[in-house]
């Protein structure tokens, strides 16, 4: 009976000699499946389904939270297309995606091959780079960047060595992204301890037969590392993205509160709250809120599509 | 021993020590750029008030305690003590709830093949995308016709219902790399599947869960919205909401206060950090993040 | 096989107890919401204002007052920051949750009027729960809607030029009542020419200073239901503003962005800024040099456009307990204990024994009570303007807008359009 139970789904259906046995086993795999699962699915319909219905009907809405919702058809996603607020925060959005996600994974990728060597202190700088991932969303930190970005304050001062006055980032809308994208940078804690996890997964077999080839560092890394690790890339990139596209708080606390200067750092996420806590049209931030989730899902199929073509799974290879 | 150091060995050697010095040097400077912020705001702590906004120095000219010692007079005529307390049983309930609840649903998806399995796990995965702000209104508007705002329940319910993902994902990762022997063994023995799960999945996935549980602490403590959303009773407000009564209309009252609170505040994180962070790489690690 | 089962049961039950446990736990930590009475009729009101730390431990102490000459009414007190009571007030009020009384202001009485959220406190002044006697300079006016009575001001307070008396005096300028725009930038461009600083932090992006220099000019920001100015109008001021802006003679935004959360003025990048009087106490904390009130520029020579703003007291229409709520309201603004207590922190107390009770002591505050008789003295208080439904989300607007413009973002043409269409989306809000 209990061999039964543990034969896999699909060669169960073969196993037609206890079919009786076998059904109630599925039967029983199924309510306990259903037991364990109890507490999401309550979550799911109460918390999340629920919500996203109720959201997805006020996207078709005229709703500012006090008189019912008025249907409206598609008129908050034809305001929105044409709303130039908008279309700023798509702008500030795609770049901030486009320029910190690489730069982010870059670096986390870098300090990850530096402390997988074994050296004294590993572990103390391991910790110590993943702190900014731990504080990054504390108030404070939102001080400590405008200081940190004005003028005349430390990366001002580095660049003036360069040749490069702009004089402070903060205030300036062709630069404050930046200072956005560097707290972004900075907590590249987090994915670098992914990568190192993957890092400490590649069979050191691999490397040793990869140098008898004569292959060099840079070769190893290449042909060796970096298809050994691909899963885990994925895997950052993919977070990485859905998180870069939702960013708020960064945003929120680095511009003090505002979102600016002149919009510079009106993030996605930042207008939507705008449009729907400061200004209640819930039915225009819930439009808001589908059209990004249909891009971020978009963006997420094209990250899946692609790794057929640079992922290499092990499983697969076998 | 003079002669014998062949130089093919003494440049290995050298290039082994010279490897060794850029690997410390890289590592500090790194350390360095990264630490550069947290100095900032333990130096802040001890500047005058006037000094912290736009002031260029790391450290403070002249320290004064008085940022710090002013804490202990409370904000607004509540003590630090009440705010640290909320803020700390928020946390530990949702850690509780999200360790509780998305283990036994990691289970269930990489262990049990139930009916329907694929489909929830799309669904699972698919909540990953949305962005919260969409959803608050709706489960504000639950919770208060519950009549169940200004309490932690609107705040950890969503934790003991495994509605965190990510969580969710993590340990479904790791359980699934999990040898299939020993749960197979363990049927033998005639375990149900919660036998399986209590003694058996659960104990080796520790570093999944310790993962997820400094996850959480870290995301609960610095929570903003929702103690602000649901919660009335300055009583029963949360640190993060404790800072925020240093602001009014025009400004801030009381910078020095604010900057000494928030440094405070990340005590508990990084002290929470620091006693599990080894687990932290390791549950990364086995987690087999292979897709 | 069946003890397993067994077993398993078991242990669901034990762990679903479990959980229930710690959310029945965490539902004790909280005590739900007040509103009811209980059985010795005692009864509770949910108070809710914005404000800091100093506001606070005063508010505390006036409601210890309170409940103390009335033994059956308990007071719990809700408080934030300005920004995050909105959200929070707008969030509960949606869900048919606002507290029974809250602080309010002008701006935003019609909005949630329209809502249905405000209780017309006429009635209860008709039974006498609330006197509606003794306010000063007419500023009852000032929460009064369509005949409606939805708000008891606390305070008055004016919009002010507040000046960095040092920078004015080293550059040899001085304000007086009754100077001219053209007075006053002159003095403005004698300060930058002297002191290499800027004149101004940045005029043009304030809302309720436009409004004083449209009054002066017999229009207004808002009517009833609309903005009352043109596009053009609005587009003349952007422009002399940028050009302000470029010459130097209003401080580089990009500088007066950087030093936020901290005034420019304090911050020492330019001499003067355009505040409500009663906000100037900031400057003393934050900023190295002395600060004094000066008047609001003119365009004949007399006219400054001023009035008196509140901050008010507004009560939930659908409160449980509207006869108490009255009472605590007509206490708050009447008793002159209260007043001693919040002395100008809301503005000039509104009431005559509040303002009779206090007796400002330190600099800023005697000097705001100087500045607002200097105003009343010379005669310009005109009468406060409608605020329509949206006016809030116009004023951030002006803000933002004004601040693009300064950053040569915007042009100002395109800039006024685009205020002209965000004011739309607002008012239909």
């Amino acid at each position: 009976m209990t061999l039964v139970k543990e034969a896999p789904a699909r060669p169960a259906k073969k196993r037609s000699a206890a079919p009786a046995a076998g059904r109630r086993g599925r039967r029983r795999e199924n309510l306990a499946g259903y037991l364990f699962m109890s507490p999401w699915i309550a979550g799911f319909l109460l918390l999340t389904a629920g919500p996203m219905v109720a959201s997805l009907y006020y996207a078709f809405t005229r709703y500012n939270l006090f008189t019912p919702p008025q249907w409206v058809g598609f008129e908050n996603f034809t305001t929105m297309f044409q709303d130039p607020r908008w279309q700023k925060s798509v702008e500030v959005t795609l770049k901030y995606v486009v320029v910190a996600t690489p730069l982010k994974l870059l670096l986390a990728l870098g300090v990850a091959l530096l402390l997988a060597q074994k050296r004294r202190g590993q572990g103390l700088y391991r910790a110590a780079f993943y702190m900014p991932s731990l504080i990054g969303a504390s108030v404070s930190i939102g001080f400590v960047w405008r200081a940190l970005f004005s003028d005349d304050a430390i990366v001002d001062r580095t660049q003036k060595i360069f040749g490069l006055d702009v004089g402070g980032w903060i205030g300036n809308p062709d630069y404050v992204i930046y200072a956005l994208v560097a707290l972004s940078v900075w907590q590249f804690g987090a994915p670098m301890v992914i990568f190192l996890a993957g890092l400490k997964q590649v069979p050191q077999e691999l490397y040793e037969a990869a140098e008898m080839d004569g292959a060099g560092p840079l070769r190893r890394f290449w042909n060796v590392t970096l298809p050994m690790i691909s899963p885990v890339l994925f895997f950052n990139v993919l977070l990485e993205s859905i998180h870069a596209f939702q960013v708020f708080g960064s945003a929120y606390v680095v511009s003090n509160t505002s979102c600016g200067p002149a919009d510079a750092t009106l993030v996605y996420t930042c207008y939507l709250y705008q449009k729907g806590f400061k200004e209640a049209q819930m039915g225009f931030a819930s439009a808001m809120a589908w059209t990004l989730v249909i891009a971020v899902a978009l963006v997420t199929a094209v990250l899946f599509w692609s790794q057929k073509k640079w992922v290499h799974y092990e499983e697969a290879a076998k | 021993m003079t002669s014998a150091t062949s130089p093919a060995l003494r440049t290995a050697n050298e290039r082994r020590r010279t490897g060794s010095i850029a690997w410390h040097v890289g590592a500090l400077v790194i350390l360095a750029v990264v630490l550069y912020p947290v100095i900032w705001v333990v130096g802040a702590s001890f500047k005058p008030s006037k000094d912290i906004i736009a002031s260029l120095d790391l450290l403070p000219t002249k320290p004064v305690w008085a940022n710090v010692s002013g804490l202990a007079d409370g904000i607004s005529g509540i003590s630090i003590g009440s705010f640290f307390w909320n803020s700390l049983m928020y946390a530990v309930l949702a850690v509780v709830g999200v360790v509780v609840s998305s283990s036994l649903t990691a289970y269930a998806f990489a262990k049990i093949r139930f009916a329907g399995r694929n489909l929830l796990f799309t669904l699972m995965i698919g909540t990953l995308l949305l962005p919260y702000h969409v959803l608050l209104i709706p489960q504000y508007v639950l919770f208060r016709n519950l009549e169940l705002t200004d309490t932690l329940v609107p705040l950890v319910a969503g934790k003991f219902l495994a509605t965190e993902a990510f969580f969710v994902f993590l340990m479904v990762q790791f359980m699934r790399g999990l040898p299939k022997e020993l749960d197979e063994a363990a049927k033998l023995d005639g375990c149900g599947h919660l036998r399986t799960y209590w003694s058996i999945v659960l104990p080796l996935s520790r570093p999944a869960i310790i993962t997820s549980a400094i996850f959480t602490f870290i995301n609960a403590w610095n929570d903003f919205m929702g103690p602000l959303i649901y919660l009335n009773t300055p009583e029963k407000y949360t640190v993060s909401l404790g800072l925020m009564m240093f602001r009014d209309q025009e400004g801030i009252s009381n910078y020095g206060s604010m900057i000494a609170m928030s440094l405070v505040a990340l005590v508990p994180v990084i002290a929470f950090f620091m006693a599990f962070q080894r687990y932290l790489i390791d549950g990364m690690a086995t987690s087999g993040l292979k897709g | 096989m069946g003890t397993s089962r067994n077993v398993e049961r078991r242990t669901i039950l034990k762990a679903a107890g479990a959980t229930a446990a710690t959310l029945g736990l965490a539902a004790t930590t909280g005590c739900g919401g007040g509103g009811g009475a209980s059985s010795d009729g005692t009864v509770t009101i949910r108070y809710a204002w914005w404000g800091g730390e100093p506001r606070t431990i005063a508010i505390k102490k006036t409601i210890a007052l309170f409940e103390k000459k009335y033994p059956k009414i308990k007071i719990k007190p809700e408080f934030t920051d300005y920004a995050a009571f909105w959200e929070k007030f707008q969030t509960q009020a949606s869900g048919g949750n606002p507290p029974d009384v809250f602080q309010n202001a002008v701006g935003f009485l019609r909005k949630y009027d329209k809502r249905g959220i405000l209780l017309d406190l006429k009635a209860q002044a008709d039974a006498g729960n609330l006197s509606l006697e003794n306010f000063r300079n007419g500023v009852l006016a000032n929460g009064q809607v369509d005949g409606k009575q939805l708000g008891i001001p606390v305070g008055a307070n004016t919009m002010a030029l507040v000046i960095d008396l040092k920078a004015f005096k080293k550059a040899g300028v001085e304000a007086k009542m009754g100077w001219t725009w053209d007075e006053y930038f002159d003095a403005l461009q004698t300060i930058q020419d002297k002191l290499k600083i800027a004149g101004d932090t940045g005029y043009h992006g304030i809302m309720y200073l436009y409004d004083l220099y449209l009054r002066q000019n017999g229009k207004a920001f808002f009517t009833d239901s609309d903005l009352g100015f043109t596009e053009d109008d609005l587009t003349q001021w952007w422009e002399d503003g940028y050009k302000r802006v470029k010459s130097g003679l209003v401080a580089d935004p990009k500088k007066i962005e950087q030093v936020q959360p901290k005034s420019g003025l304090s911050a020492g990048l330019a001499a003067s800024e355009f505040t409500w009087d009663n906000f100037s106490i900031r400057y003393e904390g934050e900023g190295e040099s002395d600060y004094g009130l000066a008047p609001i520029p003119t365009m004949n020579g007399k006219d400054t456009g001023q009035y008196l703003g509140s901050l008010m007291l507004s009560a939930f229409s659908g409160t449980k307990h509207p006869k108490e709520v009255a009472q605590f309201i007509s206490f708050m603004v009447h008793d002159p204990e209260v007043g001693k207590i919040m002395g100008y922190d809301r503005g000039i107390l509104a009431t005559t024994e509040q303002y009779d009770a206090f007796t400002p002591t330190d600099a800023n505050n005697k000097g705001v009570k100087a500045y607002e008789e200097e105003v009343a003295k010379a005669g310009v208080l005109g009468k406060i303007t409608p605020h329509p439904s949206g006016a809030d989300v116009i004023e951030a607007a002006f803000l933002r807008i004004g601040g693009e413009v300064s950053q040569g973002k915007t042009k100002p043409a395109d800039a006024a359009k685009a205020l002209f269409s965000e004011a739309k989306a607002a008012f239909a809000g």
